[in-house]
């Protein structure tokens, strides 16, 4: 048994170091908007400069504290060019909240639904929140969780990456 | 044996010039271990089963083959054991999952393990979440197909995933959407929905039922400006109950379901209502699998509508959705569920007096589930429901949650719970519990950095175990490490030995992708619920840690 799980080990590890050319664009997956008509995600990213996409969920407190600690300072990001997507990974349980939640805390991003998490799953991510930043559809950023203070880094990294796309 | 062969290959592949090819020049991988070792504790007891240490590890790959294919395979291991809570069909190592998709301009097929889920899944979801060692992924063909830009259809067959094994019976499903907007006017949305699900169990052959169940859904979805509205309509065909863990006979019935929500929204301000009854509604690939403490082969999903807290004493006592028809004795029997459920939202401007400098959120949600009302002959094992009656009330409650943000350094979150919980009939054993929530939050940002959250919470009520305490205190260094400590105390537990700490300590690094945490502590026993999903955990003692990592 203690074998296959070293085995297991050796591969993960193979993997690691091998796979430098991994996945670096966002997939094609599609979702939905809050009237539930379907969107592709490739289809999302902003024309004009970098996306933001953020996973959350309207049970998840640190999602909603990134997201409303950007949406109080709006202003600063909207000069700066970026496109923010909120992506909801509620499912039926809970998803129902999330249009009077974001009409409650007035914020103007734009918000999809991912419901039964496939476009979370096609993007590997483990758990929320989880943020990317994309130049089109390219991967340049990624970060699991969020902490206070967080979003200033991902401010900065966007103001310093915006200027070099310009 | 086989298990070994398919980490072999795999290996191989990874070290020839496979590597380089277009298949793995697309590859994306993620990570994830969950290890605890499980200790003796004076206070709760010995550990008493096998293997104290015990490791989940999940590791997914998946390869975009140029434009039109993909695919995808989650190699999955339990050794020396599964983490406990886990089902014992989670043995050692073994390919998990595996999918080959098939993209073709409006055309799209999988072959493989999928997840898939029709209107709001009461007829078909299939996911997983590890947590709760959900996955319950269908293995076979799905093949969905955009007609036009107002329907889309999607069909599919397979067995079930339970553990590494599959279900014996099959399940096959057939959905359909069209777009009617252009009906209406004015940028309104007008959806429709028609699904199909069979469920074939040919494990249980019987001559007083038959051996496919069959599911019919009709859902429409109205959405304009600020108001939404959208009605699902479900019929369930003739189906045993179960009557102490075994299929009965003679006890056979239909099932439905009806789902009517809308909400309202506008500017600052939101308003969501929801009505659901659910009568003998739950669905698994095999019929024996019913009541099944690891929530293996269920193929619909009904979560319990109220609102979902990330607090630990809000979950303590926890609503689970009662689908199910069960007859354990003459003043215990149930057929389903009637309830509803409120959430309103509001936000008070900014530089008003109840506003202040940044505004202030409210949020209130109200929820009250009943059984549902009819006559219910214990003896003969049959009932008779009222469509509208509302029963033996489960659950309810209220709560106000208000987020205050006081400057750019202090905010605030104040939740105040109120909750009636019938145990008796929810968890099938006795009593009621009547109980207030408090629940005050503290965020002080120290600088961009550095931040101090302060979580402070008490239970109190007259019932069961009586008042609970419980705090969290956590510290975030730096934007990569993170330490905590909390505790939940029944300090009024009427048996003295109960009267138990369950401290938590424990620290976290992430930076980017990658995520390890480590936990050192006591983990409470009973009713542990998750994403609308209810389970018995025992308590337990022990170290755990977690990796978490995904490649770009």
């Amino acid at each position: 048994m203690k074998f296959n799980y070293i085995k297991l080990l050796i591969v993960l590890f193979l993997i690691t170091t091998q796979s430098t050319y991994s996945q670096n664009n966002i997939p094609s997956v599609n979702i939905k908007t809050l009237d539930g008509k379907p969107v592709n995600s490739r289809s999302i990213y902003n024309k004009n400069g970098l996306t933001v996409y953020s996973f959350w969920a309207t049970w998840c407190v640190p999602c909603i504290n990134e997201l409303d600690d950007i949406h109080k300072e709006i202003e600063k990001w909207d000069e700066a060019n970026v496109k923010i997507v909120a992506i909801s990974t509620d499912d039926s349980r809970t998803k129902r909240r999330i249009r009077p939640l974001i009409s409650g805390k007035k914020w103007g991003f734009k918000i999809l639904l991912d419901e039964n998490q496939d476009l979370k799953r096609a993007l590997n991510i483990n758990g929320i929140p989880h943020t990317i930043v994309t130049n089109g559809n390219k991967i340049i950023y990624r970060r699991i969780g969020y902490k206070p203070g967080e979003e200033n880094d991902l401010y900065q990294f966007i103001v310093k990456n915006s200027k070099s796309k310009n | 044996m086989k298990k070994i062969k398919n980490i072999l290959v795999l290996s191989f592949l990874l070290n020839t010039s496979f590597s380089y090819t277009q298949l793995f020049k697309n590859l994306s991988s993620s990570y994830e271990s969950y290890s605890a070792y499980y200790l003796d504790d004076s206070k709760t007891g010995d550990f008493n089963q096998e293997d104290r240490f015990r490791s989940n590890n999940y590791l997914n790959l998946k390869s975009y083959l140029g434009r039109n294919w993909n695919f995808e395979i989650q190699i999955e291991s339990y050794a020396p054991s599964p983490l406990l809570n886990y089902s014992p069909n989670f043995k050692e190592i073994g390919l998990s999952t595996f999918k080959i998709d098939y993209n073709i301009d409006d055309l799209n097929i999988s072959a493989g393990n999928f997840y898939e889920q029709f209107g709001s899944g009461m007829i078909l979801r299939s996911w997983e979440d590890k947590d709760l060692g959900i996955n319950n992924s269908i293995r076979g063909l799905n093949a969905k197909y955009r007609i036009n830009d107002e329907i889309n259809i999607t069909a599919l067959i397979g067995n079930q995933k339970k553990g590494f094994k599959y279900s014996k019976g099959y399940i096959v499903g057939f959905d359909s959407e069209f777009d009617l907007s252009k009906i209406t006017k004015n940028n309104s949305t007008f959806l429709m929905g028609l699904s199909y699900v069979g469920r074939n169990d040919q494990r249980t052959k019987s001559s007083f039922y038959p051996e496919m169940t069959n599911l019919i859904s009709g859902r429409i979805d109205f959405s304009s400006n600020s108001f939404y509205s959208n009605i699902e309509l479900v019929n369930k065909s003739k189906n045993p109950i179960v009557i102490f863990g075994s299929l009965s006979d003679n006890f056979i019935k239909e099932g439905s379901a009806f789902l009517f929500n809308s909400g309202f929204f506008k500017n600052g301000f939101g308003l969501d209502f929801t009505f659901r009854r659910l009568e003998n509604m739950s669905l698994f690939s095999e019929r024996e699998a019913f009541g099944n403490v690891y929530n293996e082969s269920i193929v619909n999903y009904l979560p319990a509508l109220t609102k979902q807290h990330d607090y630990s004493l809000t979950n303590l006592y926890v609503y689970a959705a009662q689908p199910n028809v069960s007859f354990q004795s003459k003043d215990l029997t149930k057929a389903g569920e009637i309830g509803m459920q409120a959430d309103l939202y509001y936000f008070i401007e900014e530089e008003t007096f109840l506003g202040g400098k940044y505004g202030t959120n409210l949020s209130i949600n109200a929820s009250v589930w009943n059984n549902l009302d009819g006559n219910y002959d214990y003896v003969n094992q049959n009932y008779d429901v009222d469509l509208f009656g509302f029963g033996e009330k489960y659950f309810s409650e209220l709560s106000l949650e208000i987020r205050k943000k006081w400057s750019t350094k202090f905010d605030n979150i104040i939740l105040f719970v109120n909750q009636f919980y019938n145990k008796k009939f929810v968890e099938e054993t006795t009593g009621e519990v009547e109980s207030s929530i408090v629940v005050l939050e503290n965020t002080y940002k120290i600088n961009d950095k550095k931040s101090i959250r302060l979580e402070l919470q008490h239970l109190s009520t007259k019932d069961d175990t009586k008042n609970w305490s419980a705090f969290a205190i956590e510290y975030n260094l730096n934007s990569a490490f993170s330490v905590y400590f909390s505790d939940l105390y029944n300090y009024q537990n009427p048996t003295e030995e109960k009267k138990v700490h369950y401290y938590n300590l424990g620290g976290s690094y992430s930076k980017g992708i990658n995520r390890y945490t480590i936990n050192y502590g006591r983990q409470r026993g009973g009713l542990v619920c998750t994403g609308g999903i209810c389970r018995y955990v025992p308590e337990s003692t022990g170290l755990s840690f977690s990796i978490t990592t995904s490649l770009f």
